[in-house]
């Protein structure tokens, strides 16, 4: 008798311990995921290129790329368990913080900026975006989880 | 009883092998990328004061770049933070993977 509830004790523990890894709040990898952070980073680095001339004549690639960003935004909000990476896209995309969203806003704004800020700006954006692609790497493949 | 106590006996020594191998390397990386995200913080700032002091940025600028790399700072924590469950998922994993041998190797 003492040995069944010895072993009813490490079947409950393992159990258990399974359900936590269950309840995790970080999704699996995500292919498509992933993608959409490698092409719109590359995108979003490319228009900012153009930041040195009059924001007059890159409004309507501004609203596209704004568009795209808000899909990869509503993509990774609409999974479920992507709370961390959610947060990493609304903070990229945000237009009154300094990254992407607010060096969009600012161009707009003044219509021209100068090329050391366009430049800086670049490598701070390209690193944010490198932490949405490395996180999304590094999650867990559907296939890996038993 | 003697084999509930081998069993615990063993799992508390596998548990330790285990977390020596895997924390170790954890804490390692971890600081890692934390000393490389510091150094890279100093180098850019002497750059945008070199900028500032030069005129090829705005006193506008400078203030933009250092807000930048405080959310750079927050997503690259977010990063770290959902890395650090995904390892904790993968050393639960690796616990029940222990437990389960212990008691194969204790009552089988």
């Amino acid at each position: 008798m003492i040995k069944i509830n010895q072993i009813t004790v490490l079947y409950l523990f393992v159990i258990s311990s399974m359900l936590l890894t269950a309840c995790s709040s970080i999704s699996v990898y995500s292919p498509e995921a992933y993608k959409q952070a490698v092409d719109l980073k590359i995108e979003s680095l490319n228009l900012m290129s153009s930041a040195t001339m009059s924001f007059s004549d890159y409004r309507e690639d501004v609203a596209f790329l704004k568009t795209e960003l808000s899909k990869a935004y509503e993509f990774a909000k609409g999974r479920p368990n992507n709370e961390i990476s959610t947060k990493q896209w609304e903070i990229l995309i945000d237009e009154n913080r300094n990254l992407l969203g607010g060096f969009l806003k600012r161009w707009q704004d003044e219509d021209t900026l100068s090329e050391m800020f366009v430049s800086e700006a670049q490598k701070l954006v390209s690193d944010a975006f490198d932490t949405i692609i490395g996180l999304e790497s590094g999650k867990i493949s559907p296939s890996e989880l038993k | 009883m003697s084999t509930f106590n081998d069993f615990l006996s063993t799992v508390k020594d596998d548990l330790m092998e285990f977390a020596k191998e895997n924390l170790n390397a954890y804490k390692d990386e971890l600081l890692k990328d934390g000393n490389a995200f510091i150094e890279k913080a100093k180098d850019d700032l002497k750059r945008w004061a070199d900028g500032l002091a030069t005129g090829a940025l705005s006193k506008a600028d400078f203030e933009f770049l250092l807000k930048g790399k405080k959310d750079l700072a927050e997503m690259e924590a977010l990063k770290q933070h959902g890395l650090s469950e995904i390892k904790i998922n993968k050393l639960t994993d690796g616990v029940i993977g222990v437990v389960v041998g212990s008691a194969l190797k204790t009552f089988l």
